[in-house]
């Protein structure tokens, strides 16, 4: 491999991890603070693509399209924490896993219903629709960059929110000490419910920037919460940071694989997970 | 007594019998038989992974890999155009997934929980797309199975596969066997330390028992009967396909358990029939049959706390005024 495809795969490879950690990083999130083993998250990314996709067909305007897609799947985690997470907290991860399970049918049928099951596309935004050279003779799409670069101020955002605001405090202590929170006279059920709706809107949003560079298929959303749990797994359950680092390795492995071990590309993840969790039952970053 | 509760006493008075008569009602038609045929193997397959979540713990998201390694043994090992018998590739095929399970309950049983989900996943997810990429098995399309085996055990031959009749016995028989052996371990010494083992880890470790062992031989016997389902299932349809071997399958499996009450053993083959029967008839009234199934699936979820099964006991023993 030269260096200009190195730098090329280099890049494919941190942009790919980005986007995942903005959608792992819900996930984890949910699970650390709450406790809740949400196997429908992958659907709200689904979601966000489908909603990208309805908005720019109505309107024409990709940034307006994600930040009403944005408010939506806020509502929508809301709604659904409120009337169905809630009635969980005291029950088993598996319990969990059967709800969440009927979630994904619900939202797949609904995606069936709303929008049918061609696979669509979303243009690129015209603002970013350019390619910058790279290494003189590849052009690089700027779109693709912009996507890494948003995600990067997503995760700044988020390690900001959570170590210096109060909101971050108070996730921070329901994650180590739910009781001792509730004690201390903080609603901890709003403070799920906040959780939550962020963890689905951070998805959807992923669903959204994703959109134009990936094709909207039904069955996308199952494929991407398979590979993030992979990466949560990796980085450790309910760690942020590990969701981070987890997600650019698993970023890197995958793309890096499908140039230089094409015949193993799709199992090399699992592979790769097999092998740290061999070395590290609990994760990386376990806490 | 074999069966403790009422409920499960109950269940399986009405449906063994039922079962063993319904081919004389079905006998015009064969696509109920089949479709009877599948719901019976997948309870055996549900039933296995049962045992394994409900009742020792161990909870997997990749026990469809060994459903799906069960068809793929046999056509692997199975001359193509030559009739074998049916129980020495029984055997074959239990004695290979277990060696596999072996191997791979090593690794996969040094992690719990949540990591435990992830691992199983990761190795089912590598068998799926090492069969799914591969051009010797058929790629995405799998492999077909042109001969079924015949069935003669000493001579005897009880059991015609290519007959659909005879096919829904044959499962029906491996069904009540599967439940019967399930029964009969849970009573036994080995089934009292699995639960626990369950109930309590570290105390089954300080009274001087390998856990480990327990477990890891829970898990190749139930991976050797999952191995079993698929293999049925292989024969029923005449092919064997990566689909067998997907997480979906993993998930529907765990969601048929889950529904049937975990660890009752007996509600495998409830959530089974739930589970199947609502998709039969959601599908036939409505192409919208998914959403459906989410809702119900989700208010399932909400009412009963315990499962089908558990539902059925709380309401006898409601009615028995205790």
């Amino acid at each position: 491999m030269d260096s200009t495809l190195f730098i090329v795969q280099l890049i494919n490879g941190l942009q790919y991890g980005l986007l995942l950690f903005l959608i792992a990083s819900g996930l984890t999130l949910v699970f650390g603070v709450m406790g809740i083993l949400n196997l429908a998250h992958g659907s709200m990314f689904m979601v966000g693509a489908y909603l990208a996709w309805y908005f720019v067909q109505q309107t024409g305007s990709f940034a307006f399209s994600a930040v009403i897609s944005a408010v939506i799947a806020l509502l929508i985690g809301f709604l659904v924490e409120r009337t169905l997470i809630r009635q969980l907290y005291r029950r088993n991860h598996l319990d969990q896993v059967l709800l969440t399970i009927g979630m994904i049918f619900v939202f797949n049928a609904l995606q069936g219903l709303l929008w049918g099951n061609d696979p669509l596309g979303v243009d690129v935004p015209q603002a970013l629709s350019a390619s910058i050279p790279l290494a003189g003779i590849i052009e690089y799409p700027v779109y693709r960059i912009f996507v890494a670069v948003f995600c990067v101020v997503v995760a700044g955002v988020m390690y900001y929110v959570i170590s210096k605001t109060r909101l971050g405090m108070l996730i921070r202590a329901g994650e180590s000490n739910r009781e001792m929170v509730e004690c201390l006279g903080i609603d901890i059920s709003r403070l799920y419910t906040i959780v939550f709706a962020i963890g689905v809107m951070l998805s959807a949003v992923a669903g959204v920037v994703a959109a134009p560079i990936s094709s909207i298929v039904p069955g996308m959303g199952e494929h991407i919460l398979i590979t993030c749990f992979v990466v949560v797994v990796i980085g450790g359950m309910g760690s942020i940071k590990g969701a981070f680092i987890g997600a650019l390795m698993v970023g890197l492995v995958d793309t890096f694989a499908s140039v230089l071990v094409p015949e193993l590309s799709s199992m090399m993840i699992y592979i790769f997970m097999a092998f740290i969790l061999l070395l590290k039952p609990q994760g990386l970053f376990s806490s | 007594m074999l069966l403790n509760k009422r409920a499960e006493r109950l269940f399986v008075w009405i449906f063994f019998p039922l079962a063993l008569l319904m081919p004389m009602f079905l006998e015009q038609n064969e696509y109920y038989v089949n479709k009877l045929t599948t719901i019976m193997i997948l309870s055996i397959f549900v039933m296995s992974l049962d045992y394994l979540v409900g009742k020792c713990g161990l909870i997997t998201l990749g026990h469809a890999m060994f459903y799906g390694l069960g068809g793929y043994i046999f056509v692997m090992i199975a001359p193509e155009y030559e009739a074998v018998n049916f129980w020495i590739y029984t055997f074959y095929i239990c004695a290979i997934s277990a060696t596999v399970a072996f191997v791979i309950g090593f690794l996969v049983l040094r992690t719990n929980g949540i990591y435990m989900i992830m691992i199983t996943l990761a190795f089912a997810q590598m068998t799926f797309y090492y069969f799914s990429d591969s051009i010797d098995f058929g790629g995405t399309d799998g492999v077909f199975v042109y001969v079924k085996p015949e069935t003669s055990i000493f001579g005897l031959s009880l059991f015609d596969l290519d007959n659909p009749t005879h096919f829904y016995y044959l499962c029906l028989f491996s069904l009540f066997n599967t439940l019967l052996f399930f029964k009969v371990l849970i009573r036994s010494r080995f089934g009292r330390l699995v639960d626990a083992i369950h109930e309590n880890p570290g105390r089954t470790v300080a009274l001087g028992y390998n856990i480990f062992i327990y477990r890891l031989v829970s898990y190749v016997v139930a991976s050797a009967l999952g191995a079993y389902a698929g293999y049925l299932f292989t024969l029923q349809y005449g092919f064997v396909n990566p689909s067998m071997l997907s997480w979906t399958t993993s998930g529907t499996a765990l969601v048929m358990s889950i529904l049937g009450g975990m660890g009752s053993i007996y509600g495998a083959i409830l959530g089974t029939l739930v589970y199947e029967g609502l998709h039969y008839s959601l599908e036939h009234l409505t192409e919208h049959w998914l959403l459906f199934m989410g809702g119900l699936i989700i208010l399932m979820v909400m009412v009963f706390k315990k499962g089908i099964a558990g539902f059925l006991e709380d309401l006898l023993e409601k009615r028995d005024g205790k």
